[in-house]
């Protein structure tokens, strides 16, 4: 059948088959998986659960790497931008997806692909060319060991600069366990060590070039929505702060609010804040604003470094986690060399919040005297000493002598070091945790704890719980506490809502900015958007039904992995360390999980004891096999 | 208009930079292009500077000394480099069908000037929008390759710089066709094409100065921008300012509202009071 908004395609590649030529496949795109999933994320992992066995050993060449497009990708919605990377991930042992902004997603839509899914290995280091005829395996002796940005050039070159690029550094030619995707140089797909799962399948990189125009169903009707939706952004209160500093505009404001993670969670104040501020990032070194494909928010910025030691330094970024990676949570307040040290994680394609954990870990330790200065290859971890923290990201990215204990993750890292270091450790699930401290943000704390991927806040995103707005509180959440970040009553059903808010942004692979945080696509918008677009006939409760599956499917597999309710915790620090004097109201603070977990997982339809979906929300969600599959692995599974 | 050559004619003093009798530069438009491996005075430049555009005009005003005067000196008193400016070939541009040859005025300008496409490249937030709503408006499809404006970026450099006809006063796309596919339309002074006499050579995409000019997929006629009939969609949906359509002069307002909103004032980073 023909498609509209989807491409309708899907890309098959076994990288080892044909004696190494390899072989691409095109298979049409199912409606049904579709209307089912929505598309990136979701229809990502309802493939993958198909497709590998889920004891497969991540870096081999058994697992599969799933690319995902949404159905919006390639249109005019605002931030349809975004691809997600779907596999096991071999950082954490459980489900690995990130997804990264940029051009790389709607290229792969111009080219026919909703998704691409790459199995196999390649007999030596290759890379893929995508075109609308399909994709070549072809020989990339000649990047190995290049980083990201040496490698997006190498590739340009080759195939000419509208070619939209996906590679690794060589951090993930290493297999450091965080590596990551990389799109127009700095938009990664970093979380769970996407990147090491693209090494080990020999590839260095995934180049694009798409002619295909896309259609959409209804073209008056899809402008008159996006039209309405523009002026739902447009006239958002925060849109001018958001176009002015984007995401970096987190660090003063998490330290105004005391939980802005500050040499490694020690405390939630930054003392040098205001020197390595979103703010002062704009008004020092901000050339101009930056958009990914479409947005009409241009949220992210290009910088340059005009004097001092690190004169010349130029590039699209950062993120606040970027931006907080090598100052607060290191203990430095010389902006540039953070933003130095940044480019240095980046250029090797490493993961920066994963890459700063295990970083302000190692200094902690230091601190703590858990590691002698002589483990730590001679470095000086001292806070703040930040031609140390240089040193030891780029060991960690050669996995060379100390850098190679950390290379693993921290959970891995306070595994080998021992000695009490797991309490430092601050992961859930193996997948750090970024750089805002749950104790002042009680929602995120639960995210956190819960989130299908590990310790990451982009699963949820509830930032309802700073607008204070307690009359929608108590209206939309049943408890009028909803709105205060410190509270934590009716958090459980906050965290389930954004969940599924997040699931609806990485599935429409759109940003969520403006889908979760300004919340101005409404499931029902989104279902009229989606009808559009797509012809098919969504209402809203069906796209929130959809986005409930696609929570669901991912808990299913970390389930039948082992993770329990047991599972769904914070590192110790954040439960039993009162926030220390000087942070404001969050002070004196600590995350009592268990009380939001019982209230999360009565939301779910998941049992309250083990964390596992019960059978009757398996049936409701069309999920019906799972209730055996779980049952087959010995996974508790109860009917209510 | 004429493309001009200024070569050095006599050297009466002494130049160490050095210029040889023989060198030269060409003017062509508003370009000046040295010879590879050459290289130019920056003294002698700037005297020679005004010359150069009226040399590059027809000059009918009675009794004036621009129009029988060719040589120039360097204002250094002991170098005396002499450049004479040539004239070379034939007047290009569309202006010179359209030429009176009196008043060197092109046929439209006696109704003042026109508002044009302008572009600020250093607002561009490199989105590409504008190449989406233009596919989408002319095509009800979404393709960089239906798209009569393109985004060209250079991610390391942080470059995105709009690629859009601009109406040139003096259209070389016009002048290059050979077929006279292209024309202006009277109103809006955007370069119409008559697909119908369209033969795809490229001559107009070879001729543009601003790389505005592709070529449809599928029929092969070149995309040049229509402005929508005056009103371009693509200036609607810009969310920084980067492009505008106005009269020239008016260029460089950044604008931190987006799509839909005609203007703004620029963002200004404030603090931020309340967290995500």
């Amino acid at each position: 059948m023909g498609f509209f908004g989807y491409a309708g395609r899907i890309l098959d590649v076994d990288l080892g088959a044909g004696g190494g030529a390899g072989r691409a496949l095109i298979e049409a795109l199912d409606a049904g998986d579709a209307m089912q999933y929505v598309g990136g994320r979701g229809l990502n992992v309802a493939r993958l659960v198909r497709e590998i066995d889920l004891d497969v050993d991540p870096l081999s060449p058994e697992n599969v790497l799933i690319i995902g497009t949404g159905p919006l990708d390639g249109t005019l919605f605002p931030g349809a931008a975004r691809v997600n990377f779907t596999s096991k991930s071999p950082q954490t042992g459980i489900l690995g997806d990130s997804n990264a902004g940029g051009f790389f997603g709607p290229e792969l839509k111009f080219a026919g692909y909703d998704q691409v899914i790459i199995r196999g290995r390649a007999d030596r280091l290759s890379y893929l060319f995508i075109s609308d005829d399909g994709a070549e395996v072809l020989p990339a002796g000649d990047l190995a060991g290049l980083d990201v940005w040496e490698t997006q050039e190498a590739m340009l070159a080759r195939h000419g600069r509208r070619a939209q690029v996906a590679c690794v550094g060589p951090s993930a030619e290493r297999a450091v366990r965080f590596s990551g995707i990389f799109c127009n140089l700095v938009r990664a797909a970093a979380r769970t060590g996407m990147g090491a799962v693209m090494a080990s399948k020999g590839l260095k990189a995934i180049v694009v070039r798409g002619t295909k125009p896309l259609e959409v169903a209804h073209p008056d009707e899809f402008l008159d929505l996006i039209r309405a939706l523009d002026g739902r952004i447009l006239n958002h209160p925060e849109y001018r702060i958001r176009v002015a500093l984007g995401t970096t505009r987190l660090v003063s404001a998490l330290n105004a609010a005391g939980c802005l993670a500050t040499r490694h969670f020690q405390t939630g104040r930054f003392e040098h804040a205001d020197e390595v501020s979103g703010e002062r990032l704009a008004a020092r070194l901000r050339v101009k604003g930056k958009a990914c494909f479409s947005c009409t928010i241009p949220c992210s910025r290009f910088f340059e470094v005009k004097s001092g030691p690190y004169a010349g330094l130029k590039s699209e970024g950062p993120e606040f986690e970027g931006l907080a990676a090598f100052t607060s949570r290191v203990g430095a307040s010389d902006l540039e060399a953070g933003l130095a040290t940044l480019d240095i994680c980046n250029r090797a394609g490493m993961d920066a919040i994963s890459t700063a954990e295990c970083v302000s870990f190692a200094m902690e330790c230091f601190e703590r005297g858990i590691i002698s200065r002589e483990e730590a290859d001679g470095l000086d971890l001292t806070w703040g000493n930040i031609g140390a923290v240089q040193t030891l990201v780029r060991k960690i990215a050669a996995r060379e002598g100390f850098g190679d204990m950390l290379a693993d993750g921290v959970r891995e890292a306070a595994r080998k070091i021992g000695r009490g270091s797991d309490d430092l450790a601050m992961h859930v699930k193996g997948l750090e945790i970024f750089m805002a401290d749950p104790r002042g943000i009680k929602g995120y704390a639960l995210g956190n704890a819960v989130a299908s991927r590990g310790g990451d806040h982009l699963r949820s995103e509830p930032s309802f719980e700073f607008t204070q707005d307690a009359e929608a509180a108590v209206r939309r959440f049943g408890a009028r506490e909803a709105a205060f970040r410190l509270e934590q009553k009716g958090k459980g059903r906050v965290v389930k809502h954004f969940e599924e808010l997040c699931a609806l942004a990485d599935s429409l692979d759109a940003c969520k900015n403006t889908i979760v945080n300004m919340e101005v696509l409404p499931f029902d918008d989104a279902a009229a958007m989606l009808g559009a677009a797509t012809g098919f006939d969504f209402d809203g409760a069906e796209v929130q039904a959809a986005c409930e599956r696609i929570v669901n499917l991912e808990r299913c597999f970390i389930t039948a992995l082992g993770v329990r309710r047991a599972d769904d915790t914070l590192p110790r620090r954040f439960r039993v360390e009162p926030m220390p004097a000087g942070c404001g109201s969050t002070s004196g603070s600590t995350v009592a999980l268990d009380e939001m977990l019982d209230e999360y997982y009565e939301a779910r339809g998941w049992d309250v004891g083990t964390g596992v979906p019960t059978a009757s929300t398996l049936r409701r969600l069309g999920l019906d096999e799972w209730a055996s599959r779980l049952a087959e692995r010995g996974v508790p599974i109860v009917d209510r | 208009m004429y493309d001009l050559r200024v070569v050095v004619d006599e050297i009466r003093g002494f130049c160490d930079l050095p210029m040889h009798v023989g060198d030269y530069f060409e003017v062509s438009g508003g370009r000046i292009t040295i010879p590879d491996g050459r290289h130019m005075c920056l003294w002698a430049l700037q005297s020679i500077l005004p010359m150069l555009p009226a040399k590059e005009r027809n000059i009918v005003e009675d009794n004036d000394w621009l129009s029988d005067t060719v040589r120039v000196a360097c204002p250094d008193p002991n170098g005396m480099v002499i450049f004479r400016i040539e004239r070379v070939g034939e007047p290009a541009g569309e202006g010179r069908k359209e030429h009176d040859g009196r008043t060197g005025r092109d046929a439209c300008s006696g109704r003042g000037p026109r508002p044009r496409m302008l572009v600020n490249e250093k607002l561009c937030a490199g989105c590409r929008a504008c190449e989406l709503i233009c596919s989408f408006t002319h095509e009800r499809k979404f393709s960089d390759l239906l798209s009569r404006i393109h985004v060209d970026k250079v991610d390391e450099d942080g470059i995105d710089r709009p690629l859009v006809c601009r109406q040139c006063g003096n259209a070389r796309c016009v002048e290059a066709c050979p077929n006279g596919v292209l024309s202006r339309d009277p109103e809006t002074r955007c370069v119409v094409v008559d697909e119908t006499l369209c033969s795809g050579c490229g001559a107009c995409a070879d001729a543009c100065p601003f790389g505005a000019v592709a070529f449809h997929p599928e029929t092969g006629v070149p995309l040049i921008c229509d402005l929508c009939g005056g009103d371009p969609e693509c200036i609607k949906r810009c969310p920084t300012g980067a492009i505008s359509y106005g009269l020239a002069g008016a260029i460089g307002e950044a604008r931190g509202h987006g799509a839909g909103c005609a203007s703004g004032k620029s963002a200004e980073p404030v603090p931020s009071g309340t967290a995500k």
